[in-house]
Order: C-alpha cells, then sequence, then structure tokens
C-alpha cells in the first residue's frame, strides 16, 4: 500500500514538474509547482522524516510559493503572448485548481493515518521514524556551527532584499498628499 | 517489501533533468527560478534516499534529513533574493523576459 502510494506520489511529482516547465501561464506554472512540492512531503512522509515533511509543507508549500504567487499577481504576468492576466486565469480555471487542492489535501490526511509508525516501518522504510528528539540533538549538537552560520546567512539576505527592493531616491512617486490626509 | 534506494534516485535524477531544461529553455524569469527550485528539490530528495538507505531499524541515519533542513533553508533565501532582483528589474525595464536583459553583452 505505501509502496504503490510511493509511485504515485512519484508520478504525481514528475507531472507536476513538467507543467512547471511547460506552462505558459507562470500563475500554472506556480501551482504545479505546489503539486510537486506536495509530492515529494508526502515521499519525505512515507520515509519516515516527518520532520522534513513538516517543514517542506511550512517553508516551501508556505511561504516561498506564496512569494513567487504573490510576485506573479504584483507584477500581473500573463502568458508570454501577452494574453491572460493572473485573474483572469484563476477565474477561469478556478475548479479543476480547486479540486487537485482537495485532492492532495486527502492523500495526504490518508497518509497521515496510513503512516502509522508500524505500519510505514514494516512496509516503507528500514527505520522507525526519526523523532524529534533525535534531530534537536543532532541539529544542536554536532551541526551547532552549520546552523548559526546559515542565521548569519538569513540575516544577511533580510538585509540584501531590504535593499534591493528599497525605491531609489529619484524615482520615488509623489506621495498624493490631501487624499491620504 | 520496501522501495528500492535506486527508484527514488531515479526519481530525483528525472527531476532534476526536467529542472534544468525549464532553467535553459524558459525565458521568463519566474519560471527559472523556479525550475532552480525544482533542481534543489531533486537534490534534497538524493538526500533523504540515502539517509534513507543507511537508516536501521530503531537507528535512523539522521545526516541526510538535516542537510535538506539547511538546502530548504537556503532556497528559501535563494527565492527571497531572486524575487526581489525580478521586482527590481521589473521597475527598471516593465519585463521578466531573459532576452531583454542584454547590457554585459555588447
Amino acid at each position: 500500500m505505501a509502496n504503490l502510494l510511493f509511485y504515485l506520489m512519484a508520478l504525481g511529482a514528475v507531472i507536476g514538474s513538467l507543467g512547471v516547465v511547460s506552462a505558459k501561464n507562470p500563475i500554472a506554472s506556480v501551482l504545479s509547482l505546489l503539486g510537486t512540492f506536495f509530492c515529494l512531503a508526502t515521499i519525505y512522509l512515507l520515509s519516515g522524516f516527518e520532520f522534513l515533511a513538516a517543514a517542506q509543507i511550512l517553508v516551501y508549500g508556505g511561504a516561498v510559493m506564496v512569494l513567487f504567487l504573490f510576485v506573479v499577481m504584483l507584477l500581473n504576468l500573463g502568458s508570454e503572448e501577452g494574453e491572460g492576466s493572473p485573474l483572469e486565469f484563476v477565474r477561469r480555471r478556478g475548479a479543476p485548481i480547486a479540486v487537485a487542492t482537495s485532492v492532495g489535501l486527502v492523500v495526504l490526511t490518508f497518509v497521515g493515518i496510513l503512516g502509522a509508525p508500524e505500519v510505514r516501518a514494516a512496509e516503507f522504510v528500514a527505520a522507525a521514524p526519526a523523532s524529534f528528539e533525535d534531530i534537536a540533538t543532532l541539529l544542536f549538537g554536532s551541526f551547532l556551527l552549520p546552523f548559526e552560520v546559515v542565521s548569519i546567512l538569513l540575516l544577511a539576505a533580510a538585509i540584501a532584499v531590504i535593499v534591493l527592493a528599497k525605491r531609489e531616491r529619484g524615482t520615488a512617486v509623489a506621495p498624493t498628499g490631501e487624499a491620504t490626509k | 517489501m520496501t522501495v528500492p534506494t535506486e527508484h527514488l534516485l531515479i526519481l530525483a535524477g528525472i527531476l532534476f533533468a526536467i529542472g534544468v531544461g525549464g532553467f535553459c529553455l524558459r525565458r521568463n524569469l519566474i519560471v527559472v527560478l523556479m525550475s532552480v527550485e525544482l533542481m534543489l528539490n531533486a537534490a534534497n530528495l538524493t538526500f533523504i534516499a540515502g539517509s534513507r538507505h543507511h537508516s536501521a531499524l530503531g537507528d535512523p541515519a539522521l545526516d541526510g534529513a538535516l542537510f535538506a533542513i539547511f538546502v530548504i533553508v537556503v532556497a528559501a533565501v535563494e527565492a527571497a533574493v531572486g524575487l526581489a532582483l525580478v521586482i527590481a528589474l521589473y521597475r527598471r525595464k516593465q519585463t521578466v523576459s531573459l532576452d531583454s536583459l542584454d547590457e554585459l553583452g555588447d
């Protein structure tokens, strides 16, 4: 059963990634990539790495994809032929997207229930799932230096993004004074 | 009866190849960034496959999983900086097509 689920998810990931590179509309690419991430998270969950599956969904499916979606919407990017704004796309394809999302969530729930440790250990992984305690011990033990380096990287990235996104002096749009007062 | 490690590696290879294809062929900067994310995920999958391969019952090998966590963090940083660059570029050129970037070429 878990094996079948793995091959289904592998197929889903491949189809999703093909969708990412072949879709005409950027928003279709973003949604395909989201599907791929969910399939990969399911594979991580099946492999016994629960924390990683959660991080995949929270960081990738949540933060990174929302960032992509936000930029596509903000810049109002249509397809390369110049037709179909993101909103129009969502309005036209709303139903299939909703169905795909629901199916994805159902599958994930299914995996969560089916993937009770005993079943999973017997069928898919050779090991019992890694506990949070093990991960924390390792992360704050032998991986402490990389952990600290990553925190500096995040700080540097935050500063870089602020500098990049700041409006250049002189090009600022004049405030609409009276209207907002 | 478990899925052999090779199958996970084959899946990772396929995903990486698709990512490289998208990176080389697409002209939309946002889709190119998404292809990079796809490649990073394929790399993550190989880490997971290795970690799973070396796990024994009751003794999970977590090094690969921890590396994957660091890869996720770096990918998030990459996405944030990349998208900030895309927005800065859009302000200047009103487009996100790579074909419009040729200042260094001539």
